[in-house]
C-alpha cells in the first residue's frame, strides 16, 4: 500500500515539473540542489583522496543507464564481457547496461547527429576521430587510463586515438589494414601485382581492388612515396596538410592505377559477400572467415604485392595500418563518466581483446596479446603483419579527403580519367587533387 | 489570359489590404461602441460572450489564452528570447563534467514554434472581438444569441468543416509547415559539422550560403549544382517521357483486340507496383552490377569479353537508371491508360477506319491527343514527382559515379534531392542541404506553374465532351 | 476479306511474343529473387554469386529470419505491419474528413487552404527530417518510442494528400446532398450515411496505397529508430544487410527476407487491384 503511494506521489511530481513548463523552475531547483550535493562530493573526494584506496569502495556511483553501440557480430561477446565487468564492479551495480548493434559507420554518423541520444560509448574506426572531437562526441581518456592505454597499446594505435595532443579514445584492435586474398588454383604467385592480373585474366577470374575507396588508393600512392598526412589541434579541426601528390611518384602511382582499372579482371570492391567469381581481393582481416567460405580448400593470403612503375623501378604497394576505437561521449554527470571510462578501459583491455581475438578473431592493439601464440599463428593476421611493415599507421583525415578520393577513383574506372592520358594532364588531375586537400585544411 | 491572370493578383492585392484594413477599423468600432463586457474581452478572452451565457465559446476562448500564457512562461519565451542570437552560452567543462550550453538548434526550432504561438495568439484575439461585436448586434437588433447546444452542435452541421478539418490543419501545422519555416531559416546560418548542437553554437549568416551555391570559383560550388540541376531536369523528362509512351504502348499491345488473358499480362506487370523498391531495386542493382548476374552470364555465353560497366561508367550509369525506370514505372502508365483508352469512342476508329487510316494514323490523330489531353495533369505530376524521385536514383545507384570535375560528393547520376539527401545525413551539411531544398521547391514551383498554365485541359476545360 | 483476317492474326502472334518477352524481362527479378533465397548461406556461400539457380536448394536463410537468437527479423515484420495497419486507418480518416469538407463545403479560407497545401508539398520532404527527429524527440517518440513516432509523423501529414478522394467526391452529386438536407439532415450525418457508403472503392484504395506506404520508407524510419534496432522496420533492417559490411554474406537473407515481405504486400495488391486502377485512373485525370 505504501509503495503504492509513493508511486503515485512521483507520478503527480513528475506531472507537475511537466506542468512547470517542461519542467523549467522545478528542474533548476533540482540543479541547485544537485551542484550543492557536488559540491559537498567533491570535498568530500578531496578528502578520501589522501586515504588512497579506501575511499574506492565507498564510492557511491549512484544509478543510471549505460548505452554501448558494437558492430552486429560483436553484441553477444560484448555482452558477455559487460557481465564479466560488473562482476568484477559491485559498486558499480546501480547501473544498468545495455548494448546495441550499431556498426561502426553508422555510429559515428549518427553521434554526430544528435550526441545527447547516442550511446555512452561507441566503437568507432579511426577515420572518423576527428569529426567526432569537432563535434563534441568524445570525451578526453582519463589521465590514469590514458597512461595505460599508451604505455600497453602499440605505438600505431595510440596516434590513432590522438588528436592534437590529446588521447581521446580506446584502441581496441590493430588490424584495420588490408593485404591480399587469393585462391592459390589461380594465382601461382602473389608477389606482382602484373602477376596476379595476369593470372586472373587467364583464368577469367576477377581481381579485386576498391580503388574508388581513399582508403585503399594510399596502397599505389604511399607505394611510390608520395605523401599525404594532416595535422590537427585540440579540437580537432585540421591545421595542416603534408601532400607530395602532384609529383612525378604521384603520376607513376596514378598510371599504375589507371592500367589496373583497365584490365578486364578488375572489379572495384573489397567486400567478399559482393564478390563473384573471384580469384584475389586485397581485403582486411573482418573477411578472413568470408574470404575462407568463398575460397575453401583454395584459401591463402598475402602481404600486397609489389609493381612495377612506368619509370621501370619496382614499387612495394603500402597503404593504411588501421585501428578501431572505442570512444566515450561527454557526460553530465561526474559519477556516469567514471562508470563509462572503467567500462570503456575494460572492453579495451589486454585480457578483453585476446578474448575478442578468440571470439570473432579481430587483431588485437594490446602489445601483450600480439605477442601470445594464437594471435601469432592466425594465416591472415601474419599476411596483416607482413605488410603493415610497409604501410604507415593511419593518422587523421577529414572527411572530405575520402569522399574526394571516391571521386577519383570512380573518375579512374570510368575512363574519365584517361588510361593512355600524357603525364602532363595526369600531373593537372593530381595537382587539382592536392590543391583541393590542402584547402580541407585551415 | 495572361494580362487577366495579372490583373487578378493585382485585384487579389488590393483586397487583401482592403480587407485588413477593415480589420483594423473593426477592431476599432468594437472597442469604441462596445458595452464593458466586450471592452474587459480585449484583455480577458472570451469574457463577454461568457458574461452573455455563450459559455462554450467564451470558454474555449479563455481557455486558448490561458493556454498560450502558460506556453510562452513555461516554454516558448525561453527560446524565443534567444532567437536573434541563436545562443551566446557556450558548452564548457566542470572537472570532467560536461556542462551544455546553449543549444542553438533547439532554439531555432522552438523559437520559430513559439513565433508561430504568437501568431495564432493574434489570431484568437482577433476572433474573440469579432465573437464580441457579433453577439451585440445580434443583441441590439434585439435578436436572441444561440444556445450553447446549438452552438456545439453547428460543429456537426454548418460547422462540420471545422471538426473535419481541426486535426489534420494541426498535424500538417506542427509536422510540415514548422519543419520547413526551420529548414528555410538554417539556409541562412552556418549550421553544418563545425557548429553542430549542443556542442557548439550556430548563428545567423545571411546570404553567405546562397552566394557560395552560385560561386563558380575555388570552393564554390556553382558549376557542380549546374550540373546536377541540368542532369535533374533531363532525367525527369526522360523518365516521364518514356515511362508514357511506353507504357501507352504496351497497355495498347493488352487491349488489342483478340488478345486473351488481359488481366494475367496486367498483373505480371503489377509486380513491379506491389513489391516494395527496396527489396526490387536493390536486387536490380546487384543484377546489374560489374560482377553481376547479368554481366556473369554475358561473359559465360560469350557474347561479350569483359564486362559492360553499368554502374561505373558516367554515360551508362544515366542510360541504365532510366532503363530501370521503365521497368518500375510502365505498370502505372499501363493502368491508367488501360481504363482510358476505353473511354475513346469507338466509332471514332471506324470511321477513320472507313476513311482508310493505317493504324499509325489512328494513333497519331485519335489516339494520342486524347490521351494527352486528358493525362496532361497527370504528365505534369509525374514530372515533379521525377524531379524527386529519390527512391529510383538512390536505391540504384546512390548518386554514383563520382567524378573529380563534382564538388561536395556530387555524382553523375546524383539528382538534388539524391545530392541534398547526402549532404544531410552524411555530411550533416545542413546549411548547404537547406539551401538546395529551397532550389529544389523554387524548381519545382517554376515548372508547374509554367507548364499548368499550357495545359490544353485547363485553357479549355469543355473541349472534348 | 481473307488476308485482312491473316493479316490480323499475324499481328495477334507478334503481339502475344511481345507480351511474353515484356512478361519475361518484368519478372525475371522476382524469380532470381526467389531462386537467390533459396540458397543456403551455411553449406553453400551467402555472397554474391554469378550463377542464378542454387546448387542446392535449402530453406536455411527462411530458418535464420524465423530464428530470434539470430536475428530481430520477425520483430521488425511486425513493427512494420503495425505502422503499415495503423497508417492505413487513420490516413484514410483524415484523407476522407479532409476530402469531405473541401469537396462539399465552401468556407472562408478553402481555397487558400488548398493552394498552400499544394505549395507545402514542393518542398522536399527530406530537409525537414532532422527537425522533425528533434520534435519527436521532445515527446519521447524517438528510439524506442520510435514505431509510434512514424505513426504519428506520416498519419500528421497525410491530410495534404487529399487529391484523389477529393475528386471521387466531386464526381457524387450534389443534388443528393442537397436533397438530404432539406430533409433535416445535418452535414455529419450525410457524410457518414450517406457519401461513406457510396465511396467503398475510394476508402479501399486510400487504405491500399496507405499500407504499402511504410514497407518502403527506409529514410525517415531508420533516422527515428536511431540506432534502436528494436525499433527497425523491415526496411531499415535489411537494407544494413546490402549496405554495411559488417553483414558479410547476408545477400541471400536479404533475398529470403525481401521474399516475406514481398508476399502479403503482393497478395493484398491483387486482390485490390480493381480498386487501385479507379484510383490511379481518377487521380490522374482529375489531377
Amino acid at each position: 500500500m505504501k509503495k503504492k503511494l509513493v508511486s503515485v506521489m512521483l507520478t503527480a511530481a513528475m506531472g507537475m515539473s511537466l506542468l512547470a513548463g517542461c519542467g523549467n523552475s522545478a528542474a533548476e531547483v533540482a540543479e541547485t540542489a544537485t551542484e550543492v550535493a557536488e559540491t559537498a562530493t567533491e570535498v568530500a573526494e578531496t578528502a578520501t583522496e589522501t586515504a588512497a584506496e579506501v575511499a574506492e569502495e565507498i564510492t557511491d556511483y549512484g544509478t543510471g543507464e549505460v548505452k554501448v553501440w558494437v558492430a552486429d557480430n560483436v553484441v553477444d561477446f560484448t555482452n558477455e564481457q559487460i557481465a564479466k565487468f560488473q562482476e568484477a564492479h559491485p559498486e558499480m551495480s546501480g547501473y544498468t547496461f545495455t548494448v546495441e548493434p550499431v556498426g561502426e559507420g553508422d555510429a559515428a554518423g549518427n553521434m554526430i547527429t544528435d550526441v545527447e541520444a547516442g550511446a555512452d560509448i561507441y566503437a568507432f574506426a579511426q577515420d572518423q576521430i576527428a569529426r567526432l572531437v569537432t563535434a563534441g562526441a568524445l570525451e578526453v581518456v582519463e589521465d590514469a587510463n590514458a597512461e595505460v592505454v599508451k604505455s600497453e597499446n602499440d605505438a600505431g594505435a595510440v596516434a590513432a586515438a590522438t588528436v592534437g595532443g590529446t588521447l581521446y579514445a580506446y584502441p581496441i584492435t590493430s588490424d584495420n589494414g588490408y593485404f591480399l586474398y587469393y585462391d592459390k588454383s589461380v594465382v601461382k604467385d602473389p608477389s606482382t601485382l602484373e602477376g596476379i592480373i595476369a593470372d586472373c585474366e587467364a583464368a577469367g577470374k576477377n581481381f579485386y581492388f576498391e580503388l574508388n575507396s581513399g582508403w585503399y588508393q594510399t596502397a599505389f600512392f604511399f607505394g611510390t612515396g608520395a605523401e599525404l598526412t594532416y595535422e590537427t589541434n585540440d579540437e580537432g579541426n585540421f591545421t595542416t596538410c603534408n601532400s607530395s601528390y602532384a609529383s612525378d611518384k604521384g603520376v607513376v602511382a596514378l598510371k599504375k592505377m589507371l592500367e589496373v582499372a583497365s584490365s578486364k579482371s578488375f572489379q572495384n570492391g573489397s567486400s567478399v559477400s559482393n564478390a563473384t567469381n573471384c580469384a584475389a581481393i586485397v581485403d582486411g582481416t573482418w573477411d578472413a572467415q568470408a574470404a575462407k567460405d568463398m575460397f575453401g580448400d583454395n584459401y591463402a593470403c598475402a602481404k600486397l604485392p609489389t609493381f612495377e612503375g612506368a619509370d621501370g623501378k619496382t614499387y612495394q604497394m603500402s597503404g593504411f595500418g588501421g585501428f578501431k576505437l572505442l570512444g566515450v561521449k561527454p557526460q553530465e554527470d561526474d559519477m556516469k563518466l567514471a562508470v563509462c571510462d572503467a567500462l570503456a578501459a575494460y572492453l579495451s583491455g589486454e585480457e578483453v581483446q585476446m578474448a575478442r581475438y578468440d571470439a570473432v578473431l579481430w587483431g588485437p592493439s594490446n602489445l601483450k596479446a600480439q605477442q601470445s601464440d594464437a594471435v601469432k599463428a592466425d594465416e591472415a593476421l601474419s599476411a596483416l603483419a607482413d605488410q603493415l611493415q610497409y604501410t604507415i599507421p593511419q593518422g587523421q583525415y577529414p572527411g572530405d579527403y575520402w569522399s574526394l578520393a571516391t571521386s577519383l577513383g570512380d573518375s579512374i574506372i570510368s575512363g574519365e580519367v584517361k588510361a593512355d592520358a600524357d603525364d602532363a594532364t595526369l600531373m593537372q588531375v593530381l595537382t587539382d587533387f592536392q590543391t583541393t586537400c590542402e584547402s580541407y585544411a585551415k | 489570359m495572361a494580362q487577366s491572370a495579372d490583373s487578378n493578383k493585382k485585384n487579389a492585392i488590393a483586397n487583401f489590404f482592403k480587407a485588413l484594413g477593415n480589420g483594423f477599423k473593426e477592431i476599432g468600432t468594437t472597442f469604441v461602441e462596445g458595452d464593458f463586457k466586450t471592452k474587459i474581452s480585449f484583455l480577458i478572452f472570451g469574457f463577454g460572450p461568457l458574461l452573455r451565457g455563450q459559455i462554450l465559446i467564451g470558454a474555449a476562448l479563455l481557455a486558448l489564452e490561458v493556454l498560450f500564457f502558460w506556453f510562452m512562461a513555461g516554454f516558448g519565451w525561453k527560446y524565443l528570447s534567444k532567437i536573434g542570437t541563436l545562443g551566446t552560452v557556450a558548452t564548457k567543462k566542470v572537472g570532467r563534467k560536461t556542462v551544455y550550453g546553449d543549444n542553438s538548434f533547439l532554439i531555432l526550432l522552438f523559437g520559430v514554434l513559439a513565433l508561430f504561438a504568437v501568431l495564432a495568439f493574434v489570431v484568437i484575439w482577433y476572433i474573440n472581438i469579432r465573437e464580441n461585436r457579433k453577439e451585440e448586434l445580434l443583441l441590439k437588433s434585439g435578436k436572441k444569441l444561440p444556445t450553447n447546444n446549438e452552438v456545439f452542435m453547428s460543429l456537426f452541421d454548418k460547422n462540420f468543416h471545422k471538426t473535419l478539418l481541426a486535426l489534420p490543419v494541426t498535424g500538417i501545422f506542427v509536422f510540415t509547415v514548422l519543419p520547413i519555416v526551420f529548414m528555410i531559416l538554417v539556409a541562412f546560418t552556418n549550421y553544418d559539422k563545425n557548429h553542430q548542437s549542443p556542442s557548439n553554437l550556430f548563428t545567423w549568416v545571411g546570404l553567405e550560403n546562397f552566394k557560395n551555391l552560385v560561386s563558380f570559383s575555388g570552393a564554390g560550388i556553382g558549376s557542380t549544382f549546374t550540373h546536377v540541376l541540368l542532369w535533374t531536369l533531363v532525367w525527369a523528362f526522360l523518365a516521364t517521357f518514356t515511362n508514357y509512351f511506353l507504357g501507352l504502348g504496351v497497355a495498347m499491345l493488352i487491349n488489342k483486340k483478340g488478345i486473351k488473358f488481359k488481366k494475367l499480362w496486367r498483373t505480371i506487370l503489377v509486380m513491379t507496383i506491389a513489391v516494395p523498391q527496396f527489396v526490387s531495386l536493390l536486387y536490380v542493382m546487384k543484377m546489374f552490377a560489374n560482377d553481376g548476374l547479368i554481366n556473369g552470364y554475358l561473359i559465360k555465353w560469350g557474347l561479350i569479353k569483359t564486362y559492360i560497366p553499368f554502374w561505373t561508367d558516367p554515360v551508362l550509369a544515366r542510360i541504365t537508371v532510366v532503363v530501370v525506370n521503365i521497368w518500375i514505372g510502365i505498370p502505372y502508365m499501363v493502368l491508367i491508360a488501360t481504363g482510358l483508352l476505353m473511354n475513346i469512342p469507338e466509332d471514332l476508329y471506324e470511321s477513320a477506319r472507313i476513311d482508310g487510316a493505317n493504324p499509325w494514323q489512328m494513333f497519331k490523330s485519335i489516339t494520342l491527343p486524347y490521351m494527352l489531353f486528358v493525362t496532361g495533369p497527370f504528365l505534369l505530376t509525374q514530372y515533379t514527382g521525377n524531379l524527386n524521385n529519390f527512391n529510383v536514383i538512390y536505391l540504384l545507384t546512390q548518386g554514383k559515379p563520382q567524378s573529380v570535375n563534382l564538388a561536395e560528393k556530387a555524382g553523375n547520376t546524383d539528382l538534388l534531392i539524391t545530392w541534398l539527401y547526402k549532404m544531410t545525413v552524411n555530411d550533416t551539411n545542413y546549411r548547404m542541404a537547406a539551401v538546395l531544398g529551397i532550389m529544389v521547391f523554387v524548381v519545382t514551383a517554376v515548372i508547374s506553374l509554367v507548364v499548368y498554365n499550357m495545359l490544353p485541359s485547363v485553357k479549355d476545360e469543355e473541349g472534348f465532351q | 476479306m481473307k488476308s485482312y483476317k491473316a493479316k490480323r492474326n499475324l499481328s495477334n502472334v507478334l503481339t502475344y511474343i511481345l507480351l511474353v518477352i515484356i512478361s519475361i524481362i518484368w519478372l525475371f527479378p522476382f524469380v532470381g529473387l526467389v531462386l537467390q533465397s533459396f540458397r543456403s548461406y551455411a553449406t553453400e556461400y551467402g555472397g554474391m554469386v554469378d550463377y542464378l539457380i542454387p546448387k542446392q536448394f535449402s530453406l536455411d536463410n527462411y530458418k535464420f529470419l524465423f530464428d530470434s537468437a539470430q536475428t530481430n527479423y520477425v520483430l521488425w515484420y511486425r513493427n512494420t505491419i503495425t505502422i503499415a495497419i495503423c497508417v492505413a486507418v487513420l490516413q484514410t480518416l483524415i484523407q476522407l474528413c479532409v476530402s469531405y469538407a473541401l469537396s462539399r463545403m465552401r468556407f472562408t479560407g478553402r481555397t487558400f487552404l488548398m493552394r498552400f497545401w499544394l505549395i507545402l508539398g514542393m518542398f522536399p520532404g527530406f530537409l525537414t527530417m532532422i527537425c522533425l527527429y528533434f520534435l519527436l524527440k521532445q515527446f519521447g517518440l524517438t528510439q524506442a518510442g520510435a514505431i509510434p513516432g512514424l505513426i504519428l509523423v506520416t498519419v500528421a501529414s497525410c491530410g495534404m494528400g487529399y487529391y484523389v478522394c477529393k475528386g471521387y467526391f466531386d464526381t457524387i452529386p450534389k443534388a443528393l446532398d442537397e436533397a438530404a438536407r432539406i430533409d433535416g439532415a445535418t452535414r455529419a450525418r450525410i457524410f457518414f450515411t450517406m457519401i461513406l457508403p457510396m465511396s467503398k472503392p475510394i476508402v479501399i484504395y486510400t487504405a491500399l496505397v496507405a499500407f504499402m506506404a511504410p514497407w518502403c520508407d527506409y529514410v525517415f524510419a531508420s533516422y527515428v529508430a536511431f540506432g534502436h534496432d528494436t525499433s527497425y522496420n523491415v526496411a531499415v533492417g535489411m537494407t544494413r544487410w546490402v549496405w554495411t559490411n559488417d553483414y558479410q554474406g547476408y545477400f541471400t537473407r536479404f533475398c529470403a527476407g525481401g521474399v516475406l515481405v514481398a508476399i502479403p504486400v503482393t497478395l493484398l495488391f491483387m486482390f485490390l487491384q480493381k480498386y487501385y486502377v479507379e484510383g490511379v485512373t481518377g487521380g490522374a485525370v482529375k489531377g
